[in-house]
């Protein structure tokens, strides 16, 4: 009612012209003048009293009414709001006298040092200005070539005098936190020296430099007057005074609110308000000494600073200026994590979510989750009334909030909301009409999104269709743990639920599960069967079980709890009984009945296979035909995730992805009855050694230990046969590591072989559902090797790891080896040095975590808004071009089929088209006409480069021919037939053996053609598919998966290559100085063992004092000297061609060494003498010494940087690795092939080879690094990755500096890192952002260019036929 | 579910109905809409229809996925809001399913314009272009 009367007041809305909804097009960011400030406040604020006594806002103060509603029982004056709809208003406040924004404060001091103290003018002459004006206004300068413009302008203004006035100019300088003085000590001509001289017999301490601080007034004054031109100049682009705070802005209350404490009159006041308030008193109590006039000098000088303090405060309270602050500034409300950034703008908290434990359920299908009632119930969808649904919505609002099926809001056209709760619901559901909005509860088959935190790739987040369950938790399918990463050890999952039509739709279509199933980082299936299903599938394929007529359809039954048509297949027994066996209930799963057109053709090794293909004793050679399952026992190759060739990976390329997730489905409600009734656990039974286990183990254990106490005593006697690069104690270390290890595994195996066959851990280990054989020895023999840090456990006493053990011991036992098993038992030493192990391992995950998130953060903020456009090009948000093809191909890496990003599996899908299209009746084609038929195909538009299909594609097709083609004629060859021409069938018998093994008809041959191109062409990369980011995930999550093992070693000795987390991170941080640089080098003559020597020994760093036999001062009769004698057999044996003339040059090189030639004196082939340049005889010793100590160090031959060289050897081929930078010299090297030299130093490439192949190293090193730790990722990303890094033509790493330059945007950068330098950057040079990537969009909440906001739908008018909803009439 | 591409090999299932088949249409209807009705006519621009269409399109044929979730997005707010059903409905209430049978027709109304970097587009008929797979993966359910 207020607000009504205060309507009332108004005899006339101000008239407002509709706008309808726009669109913020661009954000300009600049500085506000005093004047502006003034104009956009509502009110001046200049008292410092907050509340009067009866705890009302006080007119003019901090509260005051006309900014916005203080607090909940506030209102607006203004707009008449209250606290939840105004939007608040600005007030300001008038400064007595101006202060610094300390912001700008080292702007401030640059455009001092460029500008004329006296008259204001820039300190360049005329012609220069109007040069660097004319390259400043350039349309094509961009923002970072002016901020370097504007450096060098800097640069030239260090003139003392200036061009305009002839005033002298000392230098600006910033004197203390926050003043800047005036210096003339220099720069000051002859001048200051005759004055001084003049003055100088007057009086002694007379100074004559003139008072040198600048304070703000004068600076303020200074600013004003300089010219528009001179601050174009400077990359100015408002006026320089607005740099300066003179009238200081006061935020609305509505972002400082004020809450008044109950039954007392005090409120608790924002800290804004408080540093408001303290400016306020400050302020006041300044201008009244200015205006009292002639006020004490210092008194003012104290104010002033205090409150320029205070200002600084307001702004940043952590600046270095203000002596510990408790308050929190206004960049302190942007910048950091839980800032307004990162923490309200780029992530926003969101309605209708729910988060609960997680629980398994098989019975659900992979598409859908389990939602408890008690959520659904609460959790809605405003569901609009039409003609389709309006029965259904009355019957929701009939049942009213407290009902299931329910609804709990109408909200009609008109905007008004009604709670079921308190309306008359019959009522309402009649009134109920086209156009109202029913917040229903959810219900079966809506969709929501579900998450994982940590949310690493964009399966963590997926749609789901729910499914409304009693009890509480969350539930769904175990075969989409694995891209959510979630078990059920108690992990909690959230859920959205979207609130549009659209939302929903894209939802599905794009997050659906079945549209995920496979992963973008390589083209794996990451939703597969797990655990349990895989134990399931691999008993029940045994070869021995059968199952007659009642018991195989009982288990048929279970594949879709009975409600599935299922037709029986012949069964594989027919007398005595009719028996079908358990691979059939897999024939049956593939392909319930004959309407189901599903056929199946794969083979894929299991991992228990052995030898002979279907004929594997072991039966691990999975083979389907046609959807039968022919032979071998399934296990997780085929069931599981993560690998290519398998069964449901073939179902969703050949079929699609619906085929493969009902077949998860049959098989996740198969499993859990069937291993519910066979019953499957694990007892102690299951881990108990038997007895002959038991002496094998303690044999082996023996035989190692003694080979441990010879290899012990060999090293204390010195007679070990040292390691090339290690020393006698790192090759004791690494034989005996070697000889555990052995230990261990021979134990493992043992074990494997001794178990029983029904040993559950031993079903699971071979089917692959859980557990490895090293999980099962350690339980059953023995538990092996604990290691730290890639070593055995340290010593933590002096001389030993523990005091059980005598000082020195190097024995298994005294150095962490555990011989006990996990069944027999740790000893109190073993059970410690396991402990040690364990706690490496949680340490590594606590660490590693922090730190593969920030470098996901990162590369997400450098990748985020790289996206494919509809000419096939990757583009930025800015419209940049990074690639012009995506990956070189255009292809889309979670479509791949075959390995290594090739896009088919070429031999599978010719196996399916041979098994699916027989030739039977049809003749097959000779080797020529194959030939000529496939050449004929690929000479047609959709398989050139013009119709979009890549060389190497069609490259891989015509191999693959041309290898059919010779089994063909191999065939026919050992057949003894005719390689060219067929004879008749029918005549000759071999022709149809020769037909059925390896022929090809036409039929066939066409049928796989075609499909290999047009399946290629739906291969391609779509046309707003968001690759940066999926890129960035891809490199991201595989990170957080890599254990932080640190270090391996590359071919022999030793040479250690940092890998890991840390490698990534050098690489894409694009680090100057990485911490293993290694060239490989490849020789002229590879097979050459000497050459390798020689070359060796010219790249290696040589100091004299590895190749002379002595140094030594001698003190003779005559002048002493140092001598030098070489070792020449030494260089001989090593070829490396060193005279002592050869050594005196590189003593007279040596940069510290300040010897002449006549002091360097060679007096044999191998020996020198060096004197002691002319100095007195006191320190001549000295001096001697001095040489002495420094000649060892002399570098004679060699390039400095190359620490170490080694010579592998790999079949006879000789290659170089060096160990050290200067790839250049490496290359230059006499003997080595400078083509095939290569490097992992990024930078180095870049400098030495340019930027392209700095890309080439780029991608090769990451492909390097995340194929040492087993991981394999699409090249494409990689590519992609590598170009955005150097698309610039110089390489910017994924840090702060290199994506600053990347991106042009000021919102992306401030919610990456320095949220508030940017913004003051922006604003001091006028940027503008033009809202077109990802973060920018996020942050104003438009819809990204991106995905499905690339194209525009337009609505077609003319074509909406007419509809007749009337019957057709009888008689036209 | 079912195997487009081998129906020529099915061993001996021709009983069945067969599966709408999507591609095929496509081809067709690139002649047929110049005769049934001038396809690429929007209701505001005429002008800058003619320009584009006159030029030869060079975006892929095939609709993308984004393009189609957004095309069923869009349709299914409308059909929620009421919009005239454009196919018969075989009882069918869900505004999404309505639109993806509608899609599977090809009666939605819309045009795509696909927008290209230098700021130029292409119009595409929601009917001329080649919607890829089946339409049941959609669904989720059988």
């Amino acid at each position: 009612m207020a607000r009504l009367e205060e309507k009332l007041r108004c005899t006339k809305e101000p008239y407002a012209e509709e706008a309808g909804s726009r669109r913020i097009k661009s954000i300009l960011f600049s500085t506000l003048s005093g004047e502006e400030i003034q104009k956009s406040a509502e009110v001046q604020v200049w008292k410092s009293n907050i509340y009067d006594v009866t705890m009302k806002p006080v007119e003019n103060g901090l509260l005051d009414q006309r900014m916005g509603a203080a607090n909940k029982a506030g209102h607006c004056t203004t707009c008449h709001g209250g606290f939840t709809d105004c939007p608040g208003h600005f007030g300001y406040v008038k400064l007595a006298l101006p202060v610094y924004n300390i912001g700008f404060f080292a702007n401030d001091l640059d455009i001092l040092k460029c500008i004329c103290k006296n008259c204001s003018r820039i300190l360049l002459a005329d012609k220069a200005r109007r040069e660097f004006l004319r390259k400043m206004r350039s349309p094509r300068a961009d923002a970072t070539y002016k901020k370097n413009l504007v450096k060098i302008i800097r640069d030239k203004c260090k003139v003392a005098c200036c061009p305009w006035c002839g005033y002298i100019n000392g230098t600006v300088k910033k004197k203390a936190p926050l003043s800047i003085i005036h210096d003339f000590s220099k720069g000051l001509d002859t001048n200051v020296d005759e004055v001084r001289k003049a003055l100088s017999h007057k009086r002694d301490k007379f100074s004559c430099t003139p008072l040198p601080a600048i304070d703000p007034l004068k600076i303020l004054l200074l600013f004003k007057r300089m010219p528009d031109e001179d601050c174009e100049l400077l990359n100015l682009y408002s006026r320089p005074e607005n740099l300066m705070v003179t009238t200081l802005a006061v935020p609305p209350v509505t972002i400082r609110p004020s809450s008044l404490v109950s039954f007392s009159n005090s409120s608790n006041e924002d800290s804004i308000t408080g540093i408001l308030r303290e400016i306020i008193n400050t302020n006041s109590k300044l201008r009244e000494h200015l205006e009292a006039g002639d006020p004490p000098y210092k008194c003012i000088d104290t104010l002033w600073a205090h409150l320029q303090i205070k200002v600084v405060e307001y702004i940043n309270s952590e600046s270095p200026s203000v002596p510990e602050s408790t308050n929190r500034g206004l960049v302190q409300r942007l910048k950091g994590k839980q800032g307004r950034f990162r923490g309200n703008l780029s992530g926003k908290r969101v309605e209708y979510t729910g988060r609960t434990v997680i629980s398994p359920d098989p019975n659900l299908k992979i598409t859908e989750v389990a939602i408890p009632v008690l959520m659904a119930k609460v959790l809605t969808y405003p569901e609009r009334v039409s003609n389709h649904n309006i029965e259904k919505l009355r019957e929701r609002v009939r049942n009213g909030p407290t009902k299931h099926p329910g609804a709990n809001f109408i909200t009609l056209p008109d905007g008004t909301k009604l709670h079921l709760k308190y309306v008359d619901r019959k009522i309402a559901a009649c009134e109920l009409r086209p156009g109202y909005v029913v917040e229903r509860h959810l219900e079966d088959g809506d969709i929501v999104l579900f998450n994982r935190q940590p949310s690493l790739h964009r399966m963590s987040i997926m749609s789901h269709r729910a499914r409304i369950r009693p009890w509480r938790t969350l539930r769904f399918n175990e075969s989409v743990c694995n891209p959510y990463n979630a078990d059920f050890d108690g992990d909690e999952m959230n859920m959205h639920v979207p609130q549009t039509e659209e939302a929903r739709t894209e939802a599905l279509m794009l997050m659906g599960v079945q549209n995920n199933l496979c992963t973008p980082k390589n083209g794996d299936i990451l939703v597969a069967s797990t655990q349990d299903f895989l134990t399931t599938s691999f008993l029940i394929t045994r070869k021995d079980t059968f199952y007659d007529r009642p018991t195989f359809s009982l288990l048929c039954s279970y594949l879709g709890d009975a409600m599935e048509a299922i037709d029986l297949p012949t069964p594989a027994l027919i007398k005595p009984i009719e028996l079908w066996t358990g691979k059939q209930v897999f024939s049956v799963l593939v392909r319930p009945n004959a309407q189901t057109r599903v056929f199946l053709n794969l083979t894929v090794k299991e991992k228990i296979y052995k030898k002979n293909e279907t004929m594997c004793p072991a039966d691990g050679w999975v083979y389907f035909r046609n959807s039968e399952l022919i032979s071998g026992q399934l296990g997780k190759a085929t069931l599981g995730n993560g690998n290519k060739a398998g069964l449901y990976s073939v179902l969703l390329r050949d079929y699609n992805a619906h085929a493969a997730a009902s077949c998860m489905n049959r098989l996740a409600k198969f499993s859990a009855r069937w291993i519910g009734n066979h019953g499957f656990s694990i007892g102690i039974d299951d881990i108990q050694p038997g007895e002959r286990l038991n002496e094998q183990k303690s044999s082996k254990i023996n035989e190692g230990y003694k080979k441990c106490d010879e290899l012990i005593t060999s090293y204390s006697e010195g007679q070990l046969t040292l390691q090339p690069g290690s020393d006698a104690a790192e090759t004791l270390e690494q034989q005996i590591t070697n000889v555990l290890n052995k230990i261990r595994e021979g134990a493992g195996d043992v074990c494997m072989a001794e178990l029983h066959w029904r040993n559950s851990p031993l079903i699971m280990s071979q089917c692959g559902s859980k557990g490895s054989p090293i999980n099962i020895s350690q339980m059953v023999a023995c538990v092996g090797q604990q290691s730290v840090g890639g070593k055995r456990a340290p010593n933590g006493f002096i001389d030993r790891t523990l005091p059980h053990f005598p000082v020195n011991s190097k024995t298994p036992a005294a150095k962490g080896f555990v011989a006990n098993s996990f069944y027999t038992g740790l000893t109190p030493t073993e059970f410690f040095f396991h402990t040690m192990g364990g706690r490496e391992g949680l340490v590594d995950t606590a660490v590693k975590t922090a730190e593969t998130g920030y470098m996901s953060r990162r590369l997400m903020k450098g990748l985020e808004d790289l996206a494919v456009y509809y000419d096939q090009t990757v583009r930025n948000a800015s419209g940049g071009i990074v690639q012009f093809i995506y990956g070189d191909d255009g292809m889309d890496p979670a479509k791949m089929e075959g390995k290594d990003g090739v896009p088919l599996n070429l031999d599978q899908l010719f196996m399916k088209v041979m098994a699916t299209c027989p030739h039977q009746d049809q003749g097959v084609l000779s080797p020529s006409e194959i030939l000529k038929m496939t050449e004929e195909r690929l000479s047609r538009l959709d398989t050139s480069p013009e119709g979009g299909c890549s060389g190497g594609f069609v490259k891989l097709l015509r191999d693959f021919v041309n290898k059919r083609v010779t089994l063909w004629k191999n065939t026919r060859r050992s057949l003894n037939l005719d390689e060219e021409c067929l004879e008749n069938k029918a005549s000759c018998p071999e022709e149809r053996v020769a037909a059925n093994i390896s022929g090809i008809s036409a039929k066939q041959l066409q049928v796989f053609l075609e499909t290999c191109t047009s399946r290629y062409q739906l291969k391609k990369v779509e046309g707003g598919a968001a690759v940066g980011a999926i890129g960035a995930q891809s490199i991201g999550e595989p990170g957080t998966q890599m254990t932080l093992k640190t270090f391996h070693f590359a071919g022999v000795a030793s040479m250690n290559v940092t890998l890991g987390v840390p490698r990534i991170k050098e690489i894409i941080n694009a680090a100057k100085n990485i911490s293993t640089p290694i060239i490989t080098a490849t020789l002229l003559s590879d097979r050459d063992l000497l050459l390798a020597r020689i070359v060796k020994s010219s790249i290696e760093k040589t100091v004299l004092g590895e190749v002379a036999n002595r140094i030594r001062v001698v003190v003779k009769s005559g002048q002493p000297y140092v001598s030098v004698l070489l070792d020449m057999e030494r260089i001989d044996s090593l070829h490396m061609k060193i005279s002592a003339d050869a050594v005196q040059q590189s003593i007279l090189k040596h940069p510290k060494i300040k010897l002449k030639a006549e002091h360097v004196r060679v007096i044999r082939n191998d020996k020198l003498k060096i004197y002691a340049p002319e100095v007195d005889r006191s320190k001549l010793q000295y001096e001697l010494h001095t040489i002495k100590c420094m000649l060892p160090k002399v570098i004679v031959k060699g390039i400095p940087t190359a620490e170490r060289v080694v010579i592998s050897e790999e079949k006879g081929v000789y290659k170089l690795a060096v160990e050290g930078t200067n790839l250049l010299a490496v290359m230059g090297t006499p003997g080595i092939d400078g083509c095939k030299t290569k490097s992992n130093h990024v930078m180095e490439v870049q400098r030495t080879l340019g930027i392209e192949a700095a890309r080439q190293c780029i991608i090769n090193e990451i492909l390097y690094t995340m194929n040492s730790h087993g991981m394999s990722i699409d090249i494409r990303h990689m590519m992609l990755l590598a170009d955005l890094m150097t698309y610039k033509g110089e390489i910017l790493g994924i840090t702060r500096f290199g994506i600053t330059k990347m991106k042009d945007s000021v919102l992306m950068l401030a919610s990456f890192e320095k949220t508030a330098e940017h913004l003051f950057n922006a604003s001091y040079s006028g940027r503008e952002d033009q809202i077109e990537g990802v973060s920018e969009c996020i942050i104003m909440g438009i819809p990204m260019l991106l995905g499905t906001g690339m194209l525009k739908v337009r609505q077609r008018l003319d074509s909406i036929p007419e509809f007749k909803y009337q019957p057709d009439p009888i008689i036209s | 579910m079912a195997d487009d591409e081998y129906n020529d090999v099915d061993m001996g299932y021709e009983d069945e109905p067969p599966e709408p088949e999507v591609e095929e249409g496509a081809e067709e209807e690139l002649e047929n809409n110049n005769e049934d009705a001038p396809d690429d006519v929007v209701a505001e621009e005429d002008k800058d229809q003619q320009e584009s269409s006159a030029r030869v399109r060079k975006t892929s044929k095939y609709m993308t996925k984004y393009e189609r979730a957004r095309i069923l997005g869009t349709r299914a707010l409308q059909i929620s809001m009421n919009a005239p059903v454009m196919v018969e409905l075989e009882g069918e209430t869900d505004p999404l399913e309505i639109a993806m049978k509608e899609l599977r027709e090809r009666k939605i109304p819309f045009t795509i314009r696909r927008y290209l970097p230098d700021g130029s587009y292409e119009d595409w008929g929601v009917d001329e272009l080649i919607v890829e797979d089946s339409w049941k993966r959609q669904v989720g359910g059988d």
